[in-house]
Order: C-alpha cells, then sequence, then structure tokens
C-alpha cells in the first residue's frame, strides 16, 4: 500500500504533465482578454501558442475563475450576396504542428468565454488556465483585460 | 446573334439563305451593338476605377439611395435612418451575445471616431444593429453599445423589421445552436460588414471585417464624404 503511494506520489510529482506544467514545450504570447460591457455574458480570450516540443500539441480549453466555461472556437468565412458572413463553430481542440504557431486572435480562432460569472474590468487581469493534449498539459496565466488588440 | 447567324445558314428549307448582301447587314448590326456594350462597360468600369481608387472603402457605383430603415432605439423609441440626414452614419449588424466579432468591430468603429477630429464627430453617428431580436432588448442594446463610445446608438426591433433592413443591404445572418447548449445559448452567424451613409443618405462605401481595422483609412473616407466627396 505504501509503495503504492509513494509510487503514485512520484508518478504524479515526476511523471504527470500536470507537474511538468509544460513551460518548457509552450510557449504563449500576447494573451489578453476582450474587454466587454457589463451586461455581455460572453467574451473572448485571444494569444500567440508556440509549439516547442517535438510532437503535435492540441489546444483542447480553458478554465477560468471569472467563467463557467472556456472553449476552442473557429471562426466561419462564407460569402453570400457579396458580403463575407462570418460565423462561430466550436472545435473539440485546435492543433499546433511541432515548430509551429496557433494565433488566436479576433476574426479568427479564439478561446470564448462563455457564461461569465463576474465582469472583467478593462485594465484587470483574469486568471486563465489552458489546457493541452497529449497528457493534461495546462499552462497558469494571469491575462490583462483590454479594450482592443495590443499593437 | 452570331448564333442567329448560324442557324439561319443551317436553314434545311433550300432557298431560305438570305442573300449575301443581308448577311453583311447583320454583321454590321452585331460589330455595333458589341462596340457599344464594350464602350458602355468600359466607362462604367473606369467611373468604378476612378471612384475606387478615391476611398479605401469598397464603393457603391454609382451610390444607391441608402434603405431607410425603421427600428427601435436603444430607449425604446422609434428610430429611422433619415433621421441622421446631414451626419455621416456608419452602422453594422451583429448581436451583443457574440464574443469575438461583435466587440472587435465596435472597437475599431470607437477607435475611427476618436481618430476623427472633434469638430467632424458632431456630424457622424455609429449605429449597431441587433440581429438577435430574441434576446437584444432595446435596454440590452443601451447597456451593450454605447460602452464602446457614449456617442454609439444600439438599435432592435421586431424580426420583421430587422429582416427588412437588412435585406435591402445585403446582410445576411442565421441562427445556429451547438450540441449541448441551452435554448438562450445560441450564436448567430451574420454578415460582418460596415455600411457608410452619407449626409444626403446614400449608401456610399462598404468595408469587411479586416478593412475597419485601419481606422487612419476609415478617417480619411469619412472626411471626404463629409467634403462631399
Amino acid at each position: 500500500m505504501i509503495t503504492r503511494i509513494i509510487l503514485s506520489l512520484l508518478y504524479i510529482c515526476c511523471v504527470s504533465p500536470i507537474a511538468r506544467a509544460d513551460s518548457l514545450s509552450i510557449k504563449i504570447e500576447n494573451a489578453w482578454v476582450q474587454a466587454v460591457p457589463p451586461v455581455a455574458d460572453t467574451t473572448a480570450a485571444y494569444m500567440k501558442i508556440t509549439n516547442l516540443g517535438p510532437g503535435p500539441l492540441r489546444l483542447v480549453g480553458a478554465s477560468s475563475s471569472v467563467a463557467t466555461r472556456v472553449e476552442p472556437m473557429i471562426t466561419t468565412r462564407q460569402e453570400r450576396n457579396g458580403q463575407e458572413i462570418l460565423g462561430m463553430e466550436a472545435v473539440p481542440d485546435l492543433e499546433i504542428a511541432p515548430g509551429a504557431t496557433l494565433e488566436l486572435k479576433p476574426g479568427r480562432d479564439h478561446l470564448m468565454i462563455m457564461g461569465l460569472t463576474s465582469h472583467p474590468v478593462e485594465g484587470e487581469r483574469v486568471k486563465l488556465t489552458v489546457r493541452f493534449a497529449p497528457g493534461d498539459q495546462r499552462l497558469e496565466l494571469e491575462v490583462p483585460v483590454l479594450r482592443e488588440e495590443p499593437k | 446573334m452570331n448564333k442567329s447567324v448560324s442557324e439561319l445558314e443551317k436553314d434545311p428549307i433550300p432557298g431560305s439563305t438570305p442573300p449575301a448582301g443581308t448577311r453583311r447587314m447583320l454583321l454590321a448590326a452585331f460589330a455595333i451593338v458589341l462596340a457599344l456594350l464594350v464602350s458602355f462597360l468600359f466607362a462604367r468600369y473606369s467611373a468604378y476605377r476612378t471612384v475606387q481608387a478615391k476611398f479605401y472603402g469598397q464603393p457603391l457605383v454609382p451610390a444607391k439611395e441608402a434603405f431607410d430603415f425603421r427600428l427601435v432605439d436603444q430607449n425604446g423609441k422609434a428610430f429611422q435612418l433619415s433621421q441622421l440626414r446631414g451626419k455621416v452614419v456608419l452602422f453594422a449588424f451583429g448581436f451583443t451575445h457574440c464574443p469575438n466579432v461583435c466587440p472587435t468591430t465596435l472597437s475599431d468603429l470607437a477607435k475611427v471616431y476618436r481618430a476623427l477630429p472633434a469638430r467632424d464627430r458632431a456630424r457622424v453617428q455609429v449605429l449597431f444593429v441587433s440581429v438577435d431580436p430574441r434576446r437584444d432588448k432595446p435596454e440590452t442594446m443601451k447597456n451593450y453599445v454605447p460602452y464602446f463610445d457614449d456617442s454609439f446608438i444600439g438599435l432592435t426591433g421586431t424580426e420583421d423589421q430587422i429582416a427588412q433592413a437588412a435585406k435591402p443591404y445585403g446582410a445576411y445572418y442565421e441562427i445556429v445552436h451547438n450540441a449541448g447548449e441551452s435554448p438562450d445559448g445560441y450564436s448567430v452567424n451574420h454578415s460582418a460588414f460596415t455600411y457608410l451613409i452619407s449626409p444626403d443618405v446614400k449608401w456610399k462605401l462598404l468595408y469587411n471585417f479586416d478593412q475597419l481595422g485601419d481606422a487612419t483609412k476609415v478617417v480619411r473616407d469619412i472626411e471626404q464624404v463629409l467634403n462631399g466627396a
């Protein structure tokens, strides 16, 4: 029994990707959350994620202290009447090839923050835990709330 | 025309083939029509190119009479586009539960508005029209739209009013249900264009979602339209 506990502790500390928190193989830059009016119950998080690891990486979702759900979304673009229709589609994950960078930005792929439980105020920082597969790799971020894309 | 000439030639009834003179006349008429058509198209095209060279936004050549939509403003009052005669109006369709496209469009528009010289701001009005009347009541619009700029006005209406307002501008929207969502958790796909209406209530320019990000260029267009271009 004790051996098992020690083994599982060893697993958690050394093998489990949570403990590794793979910050060495994942680089996140320019993360920000779109400031929205207090009445809004959704917003989005944007960032640049680079996969520095040897294998493909998948962004599977995130969680935040200010919302009930945070999910990856893609923006769909189709043409009708000569005008572009923008839509949004939930996806199970967003893949990042080794060495590639996934850019989450307005009008493109994003992390949709749904069911805001407290209103993120412009200038504040919100906690965001971004989750990746394979394994259960998590990165804890503190993300600024901004009115527009930082240049 | 070409086709009818060759059909005549293939006419099976003997003796019905037109004499050479008639055929030459047909050919000449055809050449004239073709020349007229080409020059007409070229004139239209060069007119379009002249206007296009002047503006950053996509011009409507000639500018169309702007459809005078009737909606409800964020204070619950009846609203008509022609109320804003004398001003440059910029408007976009969207919905307040929109996480990505609409807040971006509205912050872009706020950036444009603030980049305008103070004296011109009084002559420019930004509107945001909901395509989701089920969830977007006047009060919702009031709590949403002016957040981006105090001067912005949110509009909503009945489903019919909104459909009537969207159609003449070629705007399209549809409700999309995602798996596992609550009945009120739906999303709306919609055209993400911004329409520019001149002070004489003509629809002059169109900006797509990406174009709107360049505030300096949009401001230059607005200044030109305010100066009668």
